[in-house]
């Protein structure tokens, strides 16, 4: 999301406006449109479009032969950027530089280690330098790591904030109930019973209400992800409600939910009963 | 009084005043940073982007600045064109492109501006001289850039551009002075740049022969004059592409968009969680003074001072709790800017909580009036209280 | 002419299904200076009465008219008003507000009124002074004893001059010994002028009454 990668973003269809007018054009070479440009452009197959390096050199004539949907990729989820997909020497001829590529993968043998390929052809390079895919894949997704920690900042502050806010209204529903307390405790009901009554009212409540805030969740993150792929005409997952976030989820509500409820409860029953009376 | 009686019941319960307090302080805090975020980014970028004046960007069609490799040909004469409208004060090219320095035996790559140095809107001086116009021997770093190579200015450095890996040598190559440090207002963290005179950058980066840049920076004579100007330069290039910052910044905001719809939501997630949280306070409080009230009822206080003041307890709670919650507020902005601001390629310069005092103070508004209105349903029970089965129940 | 006049008055509540007869066609008229008695056993409907004739409550039939105003006629608002400025109520349990000093609480129904706050200051030291607590001005409510607390509700009720002070069981919640320095503030306050409408189940203050109505079962049986 970053401006330096917006600087190298080098989606193929936006090389179609690099490369110097005067070039010689490409006549009857094939292409492949993407499904979303093809619907802008109301393109089909067996159509003929022009095709240039710049807006003023739209020489070459090329014909649809197939659309497609590229993979969804997050990083290009934002950018209004739209793909064609050309023959290798097509592209070359149209942009002028016939032997020049910009990146290109290697496969290695079965058994040969990435990292160790790469530092062989980084020794001997000059002008470019080798990668491991999974060390393109972890840069690339940075920005991923960010939005993510971003997320769970949010998330801790909207915890603490949930658990003040638990904590307050918890002391405020128990001590509603000091008359109660009161009279039962003069009528000899130990602290421990109206202790363990209040707490497995607080674990009630904390499992109905974090019961209704999965169910919130999930209404929600389905909500999300409906919105933002009709937004940007994707299928990319926006937001994911795993077993595994539920389950940390209500172990936390239920967690704070009890601690609020036995702070408020220890709270009550350690005022003496006539205390409580006369203060109700 | 009756205002007194209100604001003063708050002190009869300090922990659950205090705890309310502090739910409101964290979910004022939540407010105050979502209002930063809102539109801080965009404010933020539009601060970059008009921080040497420069109010209109030229670039090739259908692009943003630096948004791609593509470039715009034959930028000498376009320059000329530009600067011979009587609304442009100065226009300045520039052309980006990646470059190698030499340390020891490797080389590392580099970002270069090629640029305009009498009119270009990309650095501020930190050490040592500018760039003379026509000065093809000198070169101005950045710091992490000098540091790298472990140069200072009236050093020199070899740079080279073009390079071929079956030949193994680069295309073009020159040995420069570091004639000085700057500093580019557009790097992020850490980012190695160079600056060049744009004639020398291009033929580093084989731009020569069509006389390309990336884009173009221009400067009007008056902000009043930008829209008729940029209205004119479409009309007479239309194979560029020319967009005033405003331009450029909404359609930023475009890209963006998820941190805006972010920020409503959790702002709007704070205010119900404040206005939740006092009126919780005030109901249970009103039903605990309901024989206070009836008192008031039946000695003659009217049903509206009992409003006011239920009103005003509210308003007092959230006042005080908002007011805790600015220093919150800012402590956490500051902690999420950092998260936020280490997106890899994000300019150093940008930041996404920007405080902007308008929009602090409607925040704090609509805060108070939330944490007022919660009180509406508590002072409706007050209001409605029966003052003689009330009175009746007291006595017993 | 006469200042309180309550004609047949009748209170009807329902409980359980049932309807309970509070009152049944109660009469009473109370001439300015009177101070006038109710006594009866507990749940006679004494204090629904004393509701009734201070506009508290509304009868379910019959009349009440004060100085000429016959309350049915008013609004909500009206009746509010006349409460602030014509009646003064005293409580079996004080009600005064906690968070509040004695002096604050003497003065709220004169801010309520409206009276400037110079002539409020002013008066709250007089009624405070007239009630023996001239010192107690500055202490919260609950820093005063019982007895301290009934004479600062009692100042409070004086505070806009009423021209009628109804008080529901004054010494219920005092000792013998309290309960006799208000008797004798009674008594001053009834030979300085006060109209005086006391529901009570002490016999002392009962006593000192110019007139006693007796009641039983919701209604007068003597009076």
């Amino acid at each position: 999301m970053g401006l330096r990668c917006l600087r190298f973003g080098c989606a193929l269809g936006l090389l179609l406006t690099v490369g110097p007018s005067g070039r010689p054009a490409v006549a009857g070479a094939q292409l492949a449109v993407e499904r979303r440009l093809a619907a802008e452009l109301q393109l089909r197959v067996g159509d003929t479009i022009r095709v240039g390096p710049a807006p003023d050199s739209l020489r070459s004539t090329l014909v649809v032969t197939a659309v497609y949907q590229p993979r969804p990729e997050p990083a290009a989820v934002m950018r209004r950027d739209r793909q064609i997909r050309m023959h290798l020497p097509d592209l070359a001829a149209l942009l002028g530089h016939p032997d020049r590529v910009d990146r290109f993968g290697i496969a290695l043998r079965p058994g040969v280690p990435a990292e160790s390929a790469a530092a062989v052809l980084d020794r001997v390079a000059f002008g470019y330098r080798a990668h491991p895919s999974a060390e393109i894949a972890s840069e690339s997704s940075e920005t991923f790591v960010v939005v993510s920690r971003f997320h769970r900042a949010i998330g801790v502050i909207t915890v603490v904030a949930g658990a003040v806010f638990l904590l307050c209204i918890m002391l405020l529903k128990v001590e509603e109930r000091r008359l109660d307390a009161a009279v039962m405790r003069f009528v000899g009901v130990r602290r421990r019973t109206i202790f363990a009554a209040l707490l497995l009212e607080a674990a009630v409540v904390a499992v109905a209400g974090s019961t209704l805030g999965v169910a919130i969740a999930w209404i929600a993150g389905a909500a999300t992800n409906a919105y933002y792929r009709r937004l940007f005409d994707t299928e990319l997952v926006f937001s994911l409600v795993t077993p595994g976030i539920v389950g940390f989820s209500v172990v936390l509500s239920l967690a704070l939910g009890l601690v609020a409820g036995a702070l408020a409860a220890w709270r009550l029953v350690r005022t003496a009963p006539l205390a409580l009376w006369s203060r109700a | 009084m009756a205002l007194a009686w209100g604001v003063r019941s708050l002190r009869r319960h300090p922990l659950r005043t205090a705890l309310s307090l502090a739910g409101i302080a964290v979910a004022s805090a939540m407010l105050l940073d979502m209002v930063m975020l809102s539109g801080g980014i965009e404010r933020s970028f539009e601060r970059l982007l008009l921080g040497r004046g420069f109010q209109i960007r030229v670039s090739p069609k259908g692009t943003l600045p630096f948004d791609t490799e593509a470039s715009i040909a034959g930028v000498t004469p376009l320059v000329r064109d530009l600067r011979a409208d009587p609304a442009v004060a100065a226009a300045g090219p520039v052309l980006g492109a990646s470059l190698y320095a030499a340390r020891g035996d490797s080389l590392l790559p580099l970002f270069g501006y090629g640029i305009d140095p009498a009119a270009q809107g990309l650095y501020a001086l930190t050490a040592g001289a500018d760039l003379a116009p026509a000065d093809t021997s000198g070169v101005i770093l950045s710091r992490p850039a000098a540091a790298a190579f472990g140069v200072a200015p009236g050093d020199t450095l070899r740079i080279l551009g073009g390079l071929d890996p079956q030949l193994a040598g680069a295309a073009a190559e020159r040995r420069l002075v570091v004639r000085g440090l700057v500093r580019w207002i557009y790097d992020y963290r850490g980012q190695r740049s160079a600056g060049l005179v744009l004639p020398l950058m291009q033929r580093l980066s084989d731009a020569v022969r069509d006389d390309r840049a990336s884009f173009v920076m221009l400067r009007a004579t008056s902000d009043a004059a930008v829209p008729a100007l940029v209205a004119r330069l479409r009309a007479r290039h239309p194979q560029i592409e020319v967009n005033s910052i405003t331009e450029l910044v909404a359609q930023f905001r475009q890209r963006l968009l998820y941190f805006r719809q972010l920020s409503y939501i959790l702002g709007s997630v704070s205010l119900i969680v404040t206005v939740l949280l006092v009126a919780t306070l005030l109901t249970i409080t009103v039903n605990e003074r309901l024989g206070e009230i009836a008192t008031l009822r039946a000695i003659g206080v009217s049903r509206a001072s009992v409003v006011r003041q239920v009103l005003a307890e509210g308003a007092a709670l959230t006042l005080a709790g908002a007011a805790l919650g600015v220093g919150l507020g800012l402590a956490t902005a500051r902690y999420l800017d950092a998260i936020l601001t280490s997106f890899p390629g994000l300019p150093a310069a940008i930041s996404f909580f920007v405080p902007e005092p308008a929009a602090l103070a409607t925040a704090g508004t609509v805060l108070l009036a939330a944490g007022s209105l919660a009180g509406l349903y508590p002072s409706w029970l007050a209001a409605r209280a029966p003052v003689a089965a009330t009175l009746r129940a007291e006595a017993t | 002419m006469s200042l309180l006049v309550a004609r047949e008055l009748a209170k009807d509540y329902p409980m359980n299904g049932q309807t309970v007869h509070a009152l049944r066609g109660v009469s009473l008229v109370v001439a300015p200076g009177e101070y006038v008695a109710i006594v009866g056993p507990s749940g006679c409907g004494k204090s629904t009465l004393l509701h009734i004739l201070g506009g508290i409550e509304t009868p379910s039939s019959g009349e009440v008219t004060i100085a000429g105003t016959r309350l049915d006629t008013l609004s909500d608002r009206e009746l509010t008003r006349l409460r602030l400025t014509r009646l003064g109520f005293v409580f079996q349990r004080f009600h005064l507000l906690p968070v509040l000093t004695a002096g604050e609480n003497v003065e709220l129904p004169m801010a309520e009124a409206g009276v400037p706050r110079a002539e409020r200051r002013e008066r709250v030291g007089e009624l405070l002074a007239y009630v023996g607590l001239g010192s107690r001005r500055d202490h919260r409510a609950t820093q005063l004893s019982g007895g301290e607390m009934q004479r600062v509700a009692i100042a409070r009720a004086l505070a806009n001059r009423p021209a009628l002070l109804l008080a529901d069981e004054p010494t219920g919640e005092l000792d013998a010994a309290t309960g006799q320095e208000i008797l004798q503030l009674f008594r001053r306050l009834n030979r300085d002028g006060a109209t005086l409408v006391v529901v009570t189940h002490d016999e002392r203050l009962a006593a000192e009454a110019g007139r006693v109505v007796h009641m039983l079962d919701g209604k007068v049986t003597a009076h």
